[in-house]
């Protein structure tokens, strides 16, 4: 009895730690394939109730973050429905091909998330200021707007001018480091 | 085959269009197709996405959010926000068997595991034995967001940053998710909360009582049911279980059980009462704790003298600068205890300080009285030093009064050091005496950074956070070389690279005290109503 109290910890712990290091990388897979945050965010949610339920199933030592996406990508494929009111609705067969190339990229996000950090810092203040209230939880456009003294549609022309300047940062860092 | 310039801009611009929920029908088609046609357009749409989901993740752990004046409302948050909160279900694994993950349901968890972000300290054990000893279940040691504490046996008791003290009694599991709030997910605790932490929650399935100062007991059997008695004072109780939500204000000597079922008498309320009134005998982790003090009761002369809350410490004797005499016998003044301190905008004063720039944790407390009128110029600052270690590098550390709008409300408690700064919730600038006490902990991990916690008038408000990298500020001090005047306190004036400069404030200062320890709550509002430290406690007291 004790000792099956003691395994029950020891994996709960595992689960901990396996979704503590890896939530966003799951949650990026779920984004691509349903590019609406909130969406994906509940998405997620549901995703983790199934891996917690499912984790007796999952072998250590294997590939964590492949199993959770697979496991992500049938409660996206379940959750379609949900979502036909969307204003983005990809077909299957674009989810489905969108899944495959998420997923042989995830080595590469991993690089992208990393290096976007040294980018984030050669914005300008203000720019970054901009980018990052936008994407605080419960926050987006208009509150960045506002926040930055700027009118809304000035904000979105910022935020995406401000998306490609990221966007190539990261890809001339990693070219760099001759990773892409 | 590679996508051309032109393509690239038009794909980025569809891919920010449809971030923003801004993609037009005709957009939306034209991409969906290029999506569904073109394995480099996938590719670039991956890396877009995963740009916008690496951004929602940084910008996540630069929000925090403390409690102010409604902290039970408030919700410390870090990590991933919105959507952390499966991940904090999963830090309290039980907890999931009994709560829905979607997110109109109760939040009694909302924060990440934090390997640095400490939230509370272990004070206090008896017999105490873990189910996974660790490092942060030794004596006096710190304790993570998101820790979850597994009590085999004894009792330990924990004091979070909120200065809220909850004695855990084992077999028991305690999720920590704040300073301010906490989970049982089963076993038996008695929390002990002061009036400087009331807002301080605890939570289980069924519950979540929130504290209106006082000392409240709860059982939880396990099942996602709990026992929560009142001892003194009272809590609000939020129930949410099968038939609604409801909140009940229990008062002193009141009892209620909730389950998923619903809410219910205790069962031998009497018994657990007497029970749970019983004191307990703890063994208490007190370090020994050396303390430099300015009472600034000197009659006149510009000489500040230093004491140990009793014997003289001359070599800490602080001497007042750029003052002449006419106006060092205008500098004192009525205090809140004996005398004060006046700084008119002009004058500063220093001390010599050994191994203040250094990396050991320390606590500044003082009383601090801002004039309503003062000027954003004469914000900094009211103690300030220059630090050499490798964590705090060679920037000056700052405790004055918040200048910058973008940053916090203008005139609260703000402490500036190497790498963040913290920013607090009090307005200072109301003619009124304020007790200030800031607590420094570097910390052991070379790579985390330091954590610093502000109190105003004993209420933590304003955990220190990591500036926006790349700042100017912070690079500025990052330059070789920078930094020559070390150890040396400085009391009223902005301190530059070479010394003070001409920045200086404006107020009224008293009972200046450094502590060679990151004090407890309790300690430093021990310091503020008694003005002397709290007894040490390394006797076994009662709880």
């Amino acid at each position: 009895m004790a000792h099956d109290s003691q395994h029950e910890t020891e994996r709960r712990k595992q689960l901990v730690a396996l979704m503590t290091q890896h939530q966003r990388r799951i949650f990026s897979y779920i984004y691509a394939l349903v590019p609406d945050r909130h969406d994906a965010e509940d998405l997620l949610q549901e995703t983790s109730v199934v891996i917690c339920e499912k984790f007796d199933d999952f072998r250590p030592g294997t590939d964590f973050v492949a199993w959770a996406c697979q496991i992500a990508y049938w409660r996206i494929r379940y959750a379609r429905q949900k979502f036909a009111r969307s204003k983005v609705i990809y077909q299957q067969e674009l989810v489905d091909a969108l899944a495959q190339t998420a997923a042989e990229m995830r080595e590469e996000l991993d690089e992208r998330h990393e290096a976007l950090a040294h980018c984030l810092q050669k914005l300008a203040q203000r720019d970054r200021e901009l980018v990052l209230t936008r994407y605080e939880p419960g926050s987006g456009v208009p509150e960045a707007a506002q926040r930055s003294g700027r009118s809304l549609e000035a904000a979105y022309k910022a935020l995406a001018r401000i998306r490609k300047l990221l966007f190539d940062c990261v890809s001339h860092q990693l070219a760099g480091q001759g990773l892409t | 085959m590679n996508l051309s310039d032109n393509e690239i801009l038009e794909l980025s611009e569809l891919c920010s269009a449809l971030v923003d929920g801004r993609l037009t029908d005709a957009q939306r088609s034209r991409l969906t197709q290029w999506l569904a046609a073109s394995e480099p357009a996938r590719q670039y749409y991956v890396r877009a996405m995963g740009l916008s989901a690496s951004l929602c993740s940084y910008a996540s752990e630069m929000q925090v959010e403390a409690p102010d004046a409604a902290p039970a409302d408030k919700i410390i948050r870090v990590g991933f926000g919105s959507w952390l909160g499966w991940l904090a279900a999963a830090a309290c694994l039980a907890f999931m068997l009994y709560v829905p993950f979607h997110r109109p349901a109760p939040e009694p968890v909302t924060a990440n595991l934090q390997p640095e972000e400490h939230v509370a300290r272990l004070t206090g054990a008896r017999d105490c034995r873990w189910s996974h000893p660790a490092p942060s279940t030794q004596p006096g040691s710190y304790l993570r967001k998101g820790e979850m504490l597994d009590l085999a046996a004894g009792l330990a008791e924990i004091t979070f940053d909120s200065g809220a003290q909850v004695v855990l009694e084992g077999p028991a599991s305690l999720c920590l998710n704040s300073a301010w709030d906490a989970t049982l997910l089963r076993g038996a605790l008695k929390a002990n909360v002061p009036t400087e932490a009331m807002g301080f929650r605890v939570s289980n399935a069924s519950v979540q009582v929130v504290d209106l100062g006082t000392v409240f007991t709860m059982v939880a059997d396990g099942s996602g049911a709990a026992d929560v008695l009142v001892l003194k004072g009272m809590v609000e109780t939020s129930s949410h279980d099968s038939t609604g939500q409801r909140t009940i204000v229990l008062h002193e000597n009141q009892s209620r059980h909730f389950a998923q079922s619903g809410i219910s008498k205790v069962s031998d309320p009497a018994q657990k009462f007497a029970w749970v009134a019983q004191p307990v005998s703890l063994e208490h982790f007190a370090p020994s704790t050396r303390y430099v003090h300015w009472s600034f009761d000197e009659a006149g002369g510009d000489v500040l003298k230093a004491d140990a809350f009793g014997a003289p410490l001359s070599a800490f004797d602080a001497r007042l600068e750029a003052i002449s005499d006419a106006v060092i016998a205008t500098v004192r003044t009525d205090g809140r205890w004996h005398r004060a301190l006046r700084f008119n905008g002009h004058h500063y004063a220093k001390a010599a300080f050994p191994g203040l720039s250094g990396n050991s944790p320390h606590t500044v407390s003082f009383w601090v009285k801002v004039p309503e009128d003062v000027q954003l110029s004469s914000a900094y600052a009211m103690v300030a030093w220059t630090a050499k270690g490798e964590k705090l590098g060679s920037h000056p550390v700052h405790i004055g009064w918040n200048r910058n709008p973008t940053e916090g409300t203008v005139g609260v408690l703000r402490t500036d050091y190497g790498g963040g700064f913290a920013v607090g919730a009090t307005p200072l600038r109301d003619g009124r005496w304020h007790h200030i006490a800031v607590v420094f902990v570097p910390g052991e991990d070379p790579d985390a950074p330091v954590e610093v916690k502000q109190y105003v008038d004993g209420h933590f408000e304003g955990e220190g956070k990591p500036s926006p990298p790349g700042t100017e500020v912070s690079e500025k001090f990052r330059e070789p070389g920078a930094s020559t005047i070390g150890d040396t306190l400085w009391l009223g004036c902005r301190v530059g690279n070479n010394g003070p400069r001409r920045d200086r404030f404006r107020g009224e200062m008293d009972e200046l005290c450094i502590a060679d320890h990151a004090l407890s709550p309790g300690q430093i509002v021990a310091l503020m109503k008694d003005n002397r430290p709290a007894p040490t406690a390394l006797a076994a007291r009662n709880q």
